[in-house]
């Protein structure tokens, strides 16, 4: 299709999700959803309901239902689904996102058959790459795996689990091989949380709410047909798990970001500062900059599809995104004034949608730090892209030193 | 379109990619005529190549990249017009003789507060005609009916001049026409600002990173410091965002007045980040005359202020999008 057509059919998407919204979207989600069970009901009851009606998972392949829809089309259904103020996917995102993605491209067609069809029917995965000395740096991964016969032994720990406490399975990066380089000796492997030897925790954020978990595993048991790639591949599968948080999570995000702008605007007439100009324009400097995040993570994708994607490429949009949503909620909370100072209870889930500014605001910093601190993103890109030289490998640390 | 944007991109790095920065004026103006940059954006009916919005993108990025001195934009501005009056008579010998290279130039201020007196037109006394744009009537005026007066910019790649009309000149558009006239020129005025922005910023951050690879400090070279290399980071980030939105505005033949001026204000922005960062991390000599650091902040802060500075645009870009929000 070409100009007009396409403009037409774009146009009839957009008018069709509207009209489902306008059907289907639930009301008062913020105000019922304050204790975590009601969270729970609320996110799983929204993403069955998107399920049904074709809209959960526009970016998957088109073999599988739901998916299929381009670039363009999944920008105009997230834009709707912002601008009717749904509730995001929290709890479903890292199994659409993070795991769909990398079963995609690592997991055999078994392994798809058998789950693929129970992320859609709400299974919820999380993702266990993080630990206490690996955040950043997870060629430093240290959580064991012995294989025994058929399966894989495992113990260990893993921190900063999104939604790690309410998560059915986890995407586990482990070591295999002590041997040679640090990245050779990863193992990635799909592991049952239910299974005998794990304790889930949730860690409180700063904002009182609890996102994250972190995950205890004692002889644990995985079997081996629950690996994606070979052994000692982990590293280069985990990269397709990064890769698109880095990206493809972020088309939804900013395309989100665009139209929750709304929310800002109101704030501005509410407060009755429409004709402060400092106000107005940092409201116009930030739609600019919502602007170019857009395109910024438009470009990604075109070139993640034209196979001409660099490493790196990845790492601006994350960071083009993380910056700008600092910008977006801290413009919240000065236009909040005094009454954004005032604790009040959260809504459960994290984004920028919660509708308590400064727990959104507090919620940015997990945009700066996980997934790759903005500083590890600035090294990707400075190296990576820029071709700046690498640090010197070599080090010591001050004596007395841990 | 005939060419694509990596052919013109091609034939714009042959033509100033591989010459010195802010090459000579009179040699570069004759090399733009001939490779036929001032017929980009007239229809093929006209004599022109009928290249779209994004072949000008290109152009004005590898004028803003090597520091091209020159009226190539306002002579843009002119044709622009040429190309709308579809009722003058002596429309298309004046559209041959504009793509030619015959000077013919206009404000790149802006404004249209219907004045006689037009601010920041480059190369005013050599032009044979300069346009002149309000909301109800846009004219070309002869060089027989204006006076000019030089005004000594800290940006030499503009010479520029203060114009003052003497009388009516050809009417290209009245009325209503003239409106929307003025509101495409306009468009193309920011447009063309913030590629040469972002072309600009693109050539500063490139030799801001050859020097840091370079230069020894503390027995290893500049690059190899993060606190250097995040700096780059940074400016790679927001130029390479920045970049995506002008290419995706390239693309919106609908982008209005406001979407071009919150691109430009934002080019603006980022070039002048790199160019005050570019004088930084070059140390005592980007604090020189005869390094061309320089050059590129003047530049920057030249395009920040034509066509309406980023106060103006942000708080029209707010405004408009509150009522959007409404």
């Amino acid at each position: 299709m070409e100009g007009q057509a396409l403009t037409d059919a774009l146009d009839g998407l957009r008018q069709e999700v509207r009209q489902w919204l306008a059907d289907n979207a639930p009301h008062g989600w913020r105000e019922r959803s304050s204790s975590e069970a009601a969270f729970l009901q609320i996110q799983r009851d929204w993403f069955a309901k998107l399920v049904e009606g074709g809209y959960a998972v526009p970016h998957w392949p088109a073999q599988w239902p739901g998916g299929g829809r381009s670039l363009a089309e999944q920008k105009i259904l997230y834009e709707e689904l912002a601008r009717a103020d749904t509730p995001r996917l929290l709890l479903s995102f890292m199994s659409t996102y993070h795991a769909a993605c990398t079963l995609f491209e690592w997991a055999s067609e078994e392994q798809q058959a058998l789950l693929i069809p129970r992320i859609l029917a709400g299974e919820i995965w999380c993702q266990g790459f993080s630990e206490p000395n690996a955040g950043s740096d997870l060629a430093n991964v240290r959580t064991r795996a012995e294989r025994v016969g058929d399966h894989y032994v495992v113990n260990g720990q893993k921190l900063w689990s999104t939604m790690g406490q309410f998560a059915d399975k986890c995407l586990l990066l482990v070591r295999t091989s002590n041997d040679g380089p640090k990245q050779a000796g990863l193992t990635y492997l799909l592991l049952d949380l239910k299974a005998p030897g794990v304790i889930a925790r949730p860690i409180h954020q700063i904002h009182g709410d609890e996102e994250f978990a972190e995950l205890f595993l004692d002889n644990v048991e995985i079997p081996v047909s629950d690996r994606l790639g070979e052994e000692g591949q982990g590293w280069a599968v985990a990269q397709s798990t990064l890769s698109s948080e880095r990206g493809l999570t972020l088309l939804e995000l900013s395309a989100r970001l665009r139209g929750a702008l709304w929310r800002l605007g109101e704030l501005i007439r509410a407060q009755g500062r429409q004709d402060d100009q400092g106000i107005v324009r940092d409201f116009g400097r930030l739609s600019a900059k919502v602007d170019a995040t857009c395109a910024v993570a438009d470009q990604f994708l075109a070139n993640r599809i034209a196979g001409i994607e660099r490493v790196g490429d990845a790492s601006i949009v994350k960071l083009s995104y993380s910056r700008t949503l600092r910008d977006f909620t801290s413009l919240g909370i000065r236009l909040g004034g005094i009454d954004a100072q005032y604790h009040s209870p959260i809504t459960f889930g994290g984004g920028m949608e919660t509708g308590n500014w400064m727990a959104d605001f507090m919620n940015s910093y997990a945009w700066t730090i996980a997934g790759g601190s903005d500083e590890v993103q600035r090294n990707i890109i400075a190296e990576r892209l820029v071709g700046m030289p690498r640090e010197p490998k070599s080090w010591t640390l001050k004596e007395g030193a841990a | 379109m005939t060419m694509t944007r990596a052919e013109v991109q091609d034939a714009a790095d042959k033509a100033f990619g591989q010459s010195e920065l802010a090459p000579d004026a009179a040699q570069s103006w004759a090399l733009i005529a001939e490779m036929g940059w001032l017929m980009m954006g007239v229809p093929e009916e006209l004599g022109g190549l009928g290249l779209g919005r994004e072949a000008t993108g290109v152009i004005h990025q590898g004028v803003g990249k090597a520091l091209v001195p020159g009226p190539v934009l306002a002579q843009m501005l002119t044709i622009e017009a040429l190309a709308a009056a579809d009722d003058l008579p002596e429309r298309d010998a004046l559209i041959a003789d504009a793509m030619a290279g015959e000077v013919m130039t206009a404000s790149l201020a802006g404004g249209l507060d219907g004045a006689d007196r037009l601010t920041c037109v480059p190369d005013a006394d050599t032009a044979s005609h300069v346009l002149h744009v309000t909301d109800d009537r846009v004219a070309l005026v002869p060089a027989e009916q204006v006076s000019v007066t030089y005004r000594e910019g800290w940006d030499k790649s503009h010479r520029l001049f203060d114009v003052v009309l003497e009388g009516p000149g050809l009417t290209l558009a009245r009325g209503d026409a003239a409106r929307a006239l003025a509101d495409r020129i306009e468009a193309l005025r920011l447009f063309c600002l913030a590629g040469d922005s972002l072309g600009g910023a693109e050539a500063a951050l490139a030799m801001t990173v050859a020097y840091l690879e370079t230069r020894q400090q503390f027995d290893r070279p500049l690059a190899l410091f993060q606190a250097l290399k995040h700096r780059v980071a940074d400016m790679r980030t927001q130029l390479t965002a920045a970049d995506a939105l002008f290419w995706s505005r390239a693309q919106q033949a609908d982008a209005d007045i406001i979407a071009l001026g919150a691109l430009k204000a934002l080019a603006c922005a980022v070039y002048r980040l790199v160019a005050e960062e570019a004088i930084q991390l070059h140390g005592g000599i980007g604090l020189t005359m005869e390094h061309p650091c320089h050059l590129f902040l003047k530049r920057a802060m030249l395009n920040g202020a034509l066509g309406g500075d980023a106060d103006h645009w942000d708080e029209r870009t707010g405004r408009a999008a509150l009522e959007a929000a409404a």
